[in-house]
Order: structure tokens, then C-alpha cells, then sequence
């Protein structure tokens, strides 16, 4: 069996473990340099207001009009409360998977017997703990497979009438939430898939739980055909595939303020390349194809202005410095005086796992794994960015813009909360 | 012209290691004795004089377990219409309990709101202000 514990509003509620003032008020967060809208409480999500991914100044008056509140993404405060729920749950467990910042699988074995207290109530207490202890709300969902618990968890915080938590261990209880739910809504089931399913007369994922697996393989692929088995039960996704490396790794941002100078730009791509380049070395990868963008805003006066450079490597690489050295060639196209930007990026795609990986005998690999892997142990353990190819430059004007920012409550100490005695 | 292999050289001196080299582990570590639930312990900063009669002064830094059991008389922080407060819960009498010169104790009303957000487990006092800038 596998439980999928999920935070509710994972950002909005964050804002208010620390923020007693906020507990009962409407909470929206923005994205990096307060862009947009990334997340809305459940108080702010029955008014109506703060839908994701709408621009925030487009909203602006509408959510002071309801009294919102309105917060700058605070990493820092996310990142630990996410470590503090994930110690939670996995104390009701004998085995843990991080899926992504705000979820979690439990896992219990094949077949594994209901506690003596029964799921329900197992989902209950880990459900309650965490509250009680994170002060975050979760949703549970139990299946015995991951697709099936995903589709739990989705029932749990859609469906009226489950509270929070949903167990799918028998066929009665998949059918009944199967039914209710899209075929978009499962795992794995994207709309351009949704949409050919539809076409087939596949609307609701009880539908597709009917397929014959073997026919949507032909039609579709291994991938929906795995889905089709787990909606029926049958275990196809192993953790390795649950935490699959990314295909793609991107670094992009806005930029706090318009930039226009050559220099700054140069110095925000070289930053994002030593971005992705230490997270690509992170997952053991190595890439051959990379891609940098640079725009002005599409709601500037000035007009839209959008560039973006592809580069492929002859040796695949993971070495910061090859990595930087592109971003000097992209900007030749990417740079045009006079052009205020407001976004730029940096993307490596078509990655290769390191130790797979089959180099070219004639363009062997000038990387330098033991430099590469000293600068990563030092960024490690002294902080990001300790050293840095000059490339980037030293003065980041570029910094991301958090207006509305809370205090790190529990990653610095000048941060802590304040108790009145 | 001759060619050189190049080797570095290399001399063949190295020190005593210290005896004292496996006992570095051992260093004491205050979380390790003063927190019983990481991840469910918070640390605060008391602001006032209604506690001090349990020896919580204005400064002190609160140690605060959310994973405990309420008991009565236990010191809590608690989320009080919107301020955390450190307060002395009396459960018979539902209320709010200080221990500073003349503070009433407060009675919770219909209407408050009130949560409890964790037990004081530790406070630690500052003999001496911090030199460094938190």
C-alpha cells in the first residue's frame, strides 16, 4: 500500500505557521520578483481571488479590495517546514519518497496488511500530527499503488464529503472516486493526452481504469499503459521512476529591476549557467544541448523583444566552465542595445547519465570532474556561490525582488518569532 | 636534449597525528541535549515580565515543543486573538495564567480565539547580551 501525503496550499500556508495575525485572513503568494500569483489559501480560494499564475499587478486592486494578504515567496521558510512535515510523515512509515516540496509517498509493502487501527484511522493520526506538530494541513490519500494513491489524495481534497482523506483499497471505494474524477486529474495524464482520450469516449479516469491495457499501449504508449494497471492495481512504477532525473534542467528568473546594459546581462546568464551546471552535476548527468533566452516584458510600452540562442555541444559536458563560456558567445545574439530586459535564462537539455554516457574518441572531454567536484564541495558547505567563475561578476544587481517578504522565522536567528509574556 | 620525466618531489615527512584525533566526535552539542523533537520544536524570543516568576525574563530565548501533551500548569506558547503569548494554562478553570508582580490571570470568553501552540520545554537566559548582531 501507498499513502500520498500532501500539503494544502503549501506556500499560503506556510505564511501563517508563524503569522497568528494571518491565520484567518486570505493569503496569496507570489512567484520569484513577485511576478504572479503561485499560491492562494483555502480561505482566499472560497472568495474567489488569487488564481494561479495571473500577474500580480493585474489583480492588485481586486485583493486589497478583499483584505488579502499578500506575500513574497520566502524559500527559506518553505524549504524547512517542508523538511519538518517530511520527518513527520515518514515516522509512520517504514519507507519514504520525497516526491516534490510539499508531497510525499509512504510506502508499506506489497500487499501489505491494514494497521490494526485500520487505514482510515492511520491516515488520521499522520494527518493530525502533522498538523499539530508543522501546524501545516495535509491531505492523505491511500491506494495500493502510487497512481492510485495520487488519485486518493486528489479525491481527498477535491470530493466533498472525504475531509482530507481518502482510502482506495477496495474496488467499490476506486470506482466511486474513479468516477468522479477527470482523466486529466490522473498522474501522468496531460491534457494533450486528456484530449485524445476524450476523442476515444475516455472522460473520467474510471474510463480509463476500463481500457484494455494492451490495446492503449498500441494506441498510446508504455507509459499509459503502466497508468491503465496501477489505476487496476497493479503496481508499475518503482521509486526510480517516481524520482526519474530531469530531462531538462532550467535556471530563469526576472530580474528585480529592467536591465539594459551588456555587462549585467552577461553577468545573469553566466549565473544561471552555474546554476544548472551544479545542478546538473548534482543528479550525475551530462548535457549536449543547451539553450539561453533574454526578453523585455510583453507589458512594457517599449514592445516585445524576445531572443534565445541554442547551442550544442561537441563533447557532452557538465564542467561550469564550458557551460559559462557559451553564454559569451549567446549574447552576440541575444544583446541589442537600447532593449530594456526583464528576463533572461539559461537551459540544458538532451542529458545523458555520466556514467553511460559514451564520449567521442576524436573531441575527447576537457571537463574537469575533481575541479568541478571542489568547487561544489566548497560551494557546499560554505553557501552558494563562495566561488564563482569572475564571469558572473561580483555586484548582483539582479537580485530577486521580494516586496512583501516575511521573516525567516526559523533559518536566522535575528528572524525568530517574538512571544508576548 | 635531455628529456626530464617530471615527478614532482616529494618529502617524506609527516607529524605524529594527535592522540586526541578519534575522541573529536564528542563534542558536546546543546541541540542534541535541550531538543527532543526537531522537527517539532521551535525556538522563540520572550518579549515582557508577566513570566518571570518562572524565571522567564524579557530576552530569553524559548525552546517550544509542539509534540507534547498538554498538561495543566504547563508553560505554553499559545496563539491568543492573533499574538503568541507565554502563559500558564489552568485547564479547570480555563484560563490564562502569568507569574510576573500583579498580573490577573485571563479568563478565556466565548469569542477568543485560542491555540495552543506548543510547550515551553527550555527558556534560556542571557547572563550576558550577545556581542554578536543576530
Amino acid at each position: 500500500m501507498y499513502a500520498l501525503c500532501d500539503v494544502n496550499s503549501m506556500y499560503a500556508n506556510c505564511e501563517k505557521v508563524f503569522d497568528p495575525t494571518i491565520r484567518n485572513k486570505p493569503v496569496v503568494v507570489l512567484t520569484n520578483n513577485d511576478g504572479c500569483i503561485c499560491a492562494a489559501c483555502g480561505i482566499a480560494k472560497r472568495m474567489g481571488i488569487g488564481k494561479k499564475f495571473i500577474p500580480y499587478f493585474q489583480v492588485k486592486k481586486e485583493l486589497a479590495a478583499a483584505g488579502a494578504i499578500v506575500r513574497s515567496s520566502n524559500y527559506e521558510l518553505y524549504a524547512d517546514l517542508s523538511q519538518r512535515m517530511m520527518d513527520t510523515c515518514a515516522r509512520f512509515a517504514p519507507d519514504i519518497n520525497v516526491y516534490s516540496i510539499d508531497e510525499c509517498f509512504l510506502y508499506y509493502g506489497k500487499q501489505a496488511a491494514a494497521p490494526p487501527q485500520g487505514w482510515h484511522a492511520l491516515a488520521t493520526q499522520i494527518r493530525h500530527t502533522v498538523w499539530r506538530e508543522v501546524r501545516l494541513p495535509i491531505c492523505v490519500g491511500i491506494g495500493p499503488t502510487p497512481t492510485l494513491a495520487k488519485a486518493a489524495n486528489h479525491a481527498a481534497k477535491k470530493v466533498e464529503g472525504f475531509a482530507g482523506i481518502a482510502i482506495l483499497d477496495n474496488k467499490e471505494a476506486q470506482q466511486a472516486a474513479l468516477s468522479q474524477m477527470a482523466v486529466t486529474d490522473v498522474w501522468g495524464i496531460g491534457s494533450r493526452l486528456g484530449k485524445r482520450l476524450n476523442a476515444m469516449g475516455v472522460h473520467s479516469a474510471w474510463q480509463l481504469a476500463n481500457r484494455n491495457p494492451t490495446l492503449i499501449r498500441k494506441e498510446f504508449s508504455i507509459l499509459v499503459e503502466n497508468t491503465v494497471r496501477e489505476l487496476n492495481g497493479e503496481v508499475r512504477h518503482t521509486w526510480d521512476t517516481v524520482r526519474s532525473d530531469k530531462k531538462e534542467i532550467y535556471s530563469t528568473r526576472s530580474f528585480g529591476q529592467r536591465i539594459s546594459e551588456y555587462e549585467e546581462l552577461r553577468s545573469a546568464l553566466a549565473s544561471h549557467a552555474e546554476v544548472v551546471s551544479a545542478k546538473l552535476r548534482k543528479q550525475k548527468s551530462l548535457a549536449t544541448s543547451m539553450t539561453m533566452f533574454a526578453t523585455s516584458s510583453p507589458h512594457d510600452d517599449e514592445g516585445y523583444f524576445k531572443r534565445s540562442h541554442f547551442h550544442r555541444f561537441t563533447t557532452a559536458t557538465n564542467d561550469t566552465r564550458n557551460i559559462v563560456r557559451v553564454t559569451e558567445e549567446a549574447m552576440a545574439h541575444l544583446f541589442k542595445a537600447g532593449v530594456r530586459y526583464y528576463k533572461c535564462g539559461v537551459g540544458l537539455m538532451d542529458l545523458h547519465n555520466e556514467s553511460l554516457y559514451q564520449h567521442d574518441l576524436f573531441t575527447p572531454s576537457n571537463d574537469s570532474p575533481s575541479l568541478m567536484q571542489c568547487l561544489d564541495s566548497i560551494n557546499g558547505k560554505y553557501g552558494r556561490a563562495t566561488v564563482h567563475l569572475a564571469a558572473k561578476g561580483f555586484e548582483q544587481k539582479f537580485a530577486m525582488r521580494r516586496a512583501f517578504l516575511s521573516p525567516q522565522y526559523t533559518t536566522r536567528w535575528s528572524d525568530i518569532p517574538k512571544v508576548i509574556c | 636534449m635531455l628529456k626530464f620525466i617530471p615527478i614532482k618531489a616529494v618529502a617524506g615527512i609527516v607529524g605524529f597525528e594527535s592522540p586526541a584525533a578519534e575522541y573529536t566526535q564528542l563534542s558536546l552539542d546543546l541541540d542534541q541535549l535541550l531538543i527532543d523533537h526537531p522537527s517539532a520544536t521551535y525556538i522563540g524570543i520572550a518579549d515582557g515580565d508577566s513570566m518571570v516568576g518562572d524565571g522567564i525574563f524579557s530576552g530569553d530565548l524559548l525552546i517550544v515543543d509542539r509534540a507534547l501533551e498538554i498538561k495543566d500548569h504547563d508553560v505554553v506558547v499559545a496563539n491568543l486573538n492573533g499574538v503568541f503569548v507565554c502563559k500558564k494554562v489552568n485547564k479547570s478553570q480555563r484560563c490564562l495564567m502569568s507569574s510576573g508582580d500583579n498580573v490577573p490571570p485571563y479568563f478565556l470568553q466565548e469569542g477568543d480565539i485560542f491555540q495552543v501552540e506548543g510547550i515551553v520545554t527550555r527558556s534560556i537566559r542571557l547572563h550576558r547580551p550577545f556581542t554578536k548582531s543576530l
